[in-house]
């Protein structure tokens, strides 16, 4: 046989599973979407944040030698960032309960209290303001070009079948989101792991691993289904980019407009028009329930809602272009 | 793991004789009827779909391809139910659509490799199956390219071998030689006259392109206005139902056909040096050369009458449109 032939060959391999087809979608969409600089640039700074607040584990963690003052301090800071009260009235708070108390609670749930809260400011704070963009460069182009350039029908005339295509789509969205959501996360609490001078903390935060991952979850199912829905019903991706900042913008412009006019006594329906108020709350309650966050149910009962509209209307939009 | 060579279900074997097998198929878009009792049975070989514009060739492929449910009826694809087995009849059959898609943001060879790996090869093999398979199409460095770059010309070859990739055993081309210069379209017809000659593949041509129908295909099946109007092999359909010959002649033509005339031969004039002898041709041999003796004439040319595509083509369609007016 000539070592490079021109020539057509039949082929006689053993074929791979017909499961696993959604991988080749995720796959391709992952190398497209990183071919993004924007997309690399964000990412980049997303992982920013769990080094400063593994820096200040770091921190927390050498001082418990040295005594309370700095641990009370620091955790007074981040319990500030979470509540949104003055970190000064959290720190008097603390001295008075010790005073009442008569001593310290112990270095395991002061230490619970730290890190959730630090983990707390990460879901809250800083990753939100990465997670809208990267949605935004990652998913509008996701199903809208592959309408625009009719690349659905090479998809749909091989074994491929529109949920494998569509879990493809969102394999992709939910692994970027993972990084910025999911993985610093993680990150922050294994370098705290590794910088805490004793063994204990392990059985004081068993816990927030689990915790972090569920919260991620919560956060990046909805996202997930609610922008490759609107990447569906366009063939023009930046619409789709456009509709991706409206819910956003708009429904917390709106939230913040009916309570700052009409203060409604339970604001838990309106807040839930604003989807990063929405997220909060959920996060709040995921990784730290002392918070009392209140009506989660009913947080959790939208989102599965719109989780499951953005699927049906999705699978609806997916389907359509084969019944022509 | 499954062989690059499934068999169909056993219950189907039997069947094998024709590719695809078609029973009385209807499909309705809403109040649209596409497709309307549809009958068809397509043997291996080369095979032209033809049809007006509407006449319901696309739907067919889908359907074929299973990428629509049938409103009534049944068939079989490789012995595969269209009804049940659409993954397994995807797997199997090359489709080249008329449209141009391709996956944005994809070079030429990565978009060969995806679609091999969709059609369940292994990522390594797929890479090397997709290199050989454009070499095969003619396509040198600018598979390195994104697909958005390409030329008409080749992304036609693109898709060309984005249908083969995966060794079909058939293949669904749609319109493959349209917006191709004439040393291209000689060249992708001929690609398919190897893959059917060499290698046995069954290829489905549905184009409007006639002459490109009668170069290569064996078989013909004209659709229109939803149901099929013709089905049958290229031979049988183009032979006159009356035996004539076509005889190009120089000389005296009158004379000639007066000696024709005389031996009992009827003729028509078709041209200043052309006659139409009906008959078979062992009969008219004798007559046609002595005649050609006898008056003086020189026979130029001696070939015998055939129906064109053409006419079997506007035939079919006009019976439905007045049918249908």
């Amino acid at each position: 046989m000539p070592i490079h032939n021109l020539g057509y060959r039949e082929w006689k391999g053993e074929l791979q599973s017909t499961s696993t087809r959604w991988f080749v979608v995720a796959d391709i969409g992952i190398r497209r979407a990183w071919q993004s600089a924007w997309l690399r640039r964000m990412m980049f700074f997303a992982w920013v944040p769990g080094v400063v607040m593994g820096f200040m584990i770091f921190t927390y963690e050498q001082s418990a030698k040295q005594g309370g003052e700095v641990q009370d301090i620091m955790s007074a800071g981040a319990m500030a960032m979470v509540t949104y009260e003055s970190p000064e009235l959290i720190y008097r708070r603390i001295k008075q309960e010790r005073i009442l108390t008569g001593s310290r609670a112990s270095i395991g749930e002061e230490r619970h209290i730290f890190w959730s809260s630090l983990l707390l400011i990460l879901f809250r704070r800083s990753q939100p303001f990465l997670l809208i963009p990267i949605v935004a460069v990652i998913a509008p182009p996701m199903i809208s070009q592959d309408f625009r350039s009719r690349a659905f029908l090479l998809y749909f005339s091989r074994p491929l079948t529109k949920v494998q295509y569509i879990i493809g789509k969102a394999a992709t969205i939910s692994l970027y989101l993972l990084c910025v959501t999911m993985f610093p996360a993680l990150l922050l609490y294994f370098v705290g792991v590794l910088l805490s001078p004793d063994i204990s903390v392990l059985s004081a935060t068993w816990d927030l691993p689990l915790r972090v991952i569920l919260a991620s979850f919560m956060i990046v199912i909805p996202c997930t289904a609610l922008s490759l829905m609107l990447s569906s019903l366009t063939t023009e991706s930046r619409y789709a980019s456009f509709a991706w900042f409206a819910v956003w913008i708009f429904g917390h412009l709106t939230y913040v407009v009916i309570r700052s006019v009409a203060n409604p006594g339970d604001s838990s329906m309106v807040q839930s028009l604003s989807l990063y108020e929405t997220f909060n709350d959920l996060s709040s309650w995921i990784l730290d329930p002392k918070l009392g966050v209140t009506h989660i149910e009913t947080r959790f009962i939208l989102l599965a809602v719109l989780t499951a509209v953005c699927t049906a209307v999705l699978y609806r939009r997916v389907s359509a272009p084969m019944e022509v | 793991m499954e062989h690059g060579r499934a068999m169909p279900h056993k219950e189907t074997q039997l069947t094998m004789t024709a590719l695809i097998e078609l029973r009385n198929v209807t499909k309705d878009y809403g109040n649209f009827r596409a497709l309307s009792n549809v009958d068809l049975t397509i043997r291996p070989g080369i095979t032209g779909l033809l049809g007006p514009n509407g006449a319901g060739k696309s739907t067919l492929i889908k359907v074929l391809l299973g990428l629509v449910r049938i409103t009534v009826g049944d068939g079989h694809v490789l012995g595969f139910s269209i009804r049940t087995s659409a993954d397994q009849i995807r797997t199997h059959i090359g489709y080249m659509p008329e449209d141009d898609c391709y996956v944005h943001g994809l070079s030429g060879i990565e978009s060969v490799q995806m679609i091999a790996q969709l059609s369940r090869f292994p990522a390594t093999e797929a890479l090397r199956r997709g290199h050989e398979i454009l070499d095969f199409c003619g396509m040198g460095q600018e598979r390195y390219r994104l697909v958005e770059t390409y030329s008409t010309g080749m992304r036609q070859k693109l898709r060309f071998a984005m249908a083969i990739v995966h060794d079909p055993k058939l293949l669904i081309l749609d319109e493959p030689t349209s917006g191709l210069d004439p040393e291209e379209r000689e060249a992708m017809l001929n690609r398919i006259r190897i893959l059917a000659r060499q290698f046995a593949k069954s290829v489905i041509l549905c184009t409007h392109i006639l002459p490109d129908v009668q170069v290569v295909c064996d078989n013909v099946v004209i659709l229109a206005g939803g149901s099929v109007r013709v089905s049958d092999s290229l031979d049988e359909l183009c032979r006159m139902p009356n035996p004539s010959m076509t005889v190009t002649l120089s000389g005296n033509r009158d004379a000639y056909r007066d000696r024709l005339t005389a031996k009992g031969v009827q003729s028509e004039v078709m041209s200043l040096r052309q006659l139409r002898v009906f008959g078979e041709v062992a009969v008219l041999n004798e007559p046609l050369w002595s005649a050609a003796t006898e008056s003086g004439c020189i026979v130029r040319g001696l070939s015998p009458s055939k129906n064109s595509l053409e006419q079997i083509f506007l035939t079919a369609v006009r019976e439905v449109q007045s049918a249908n007016p």
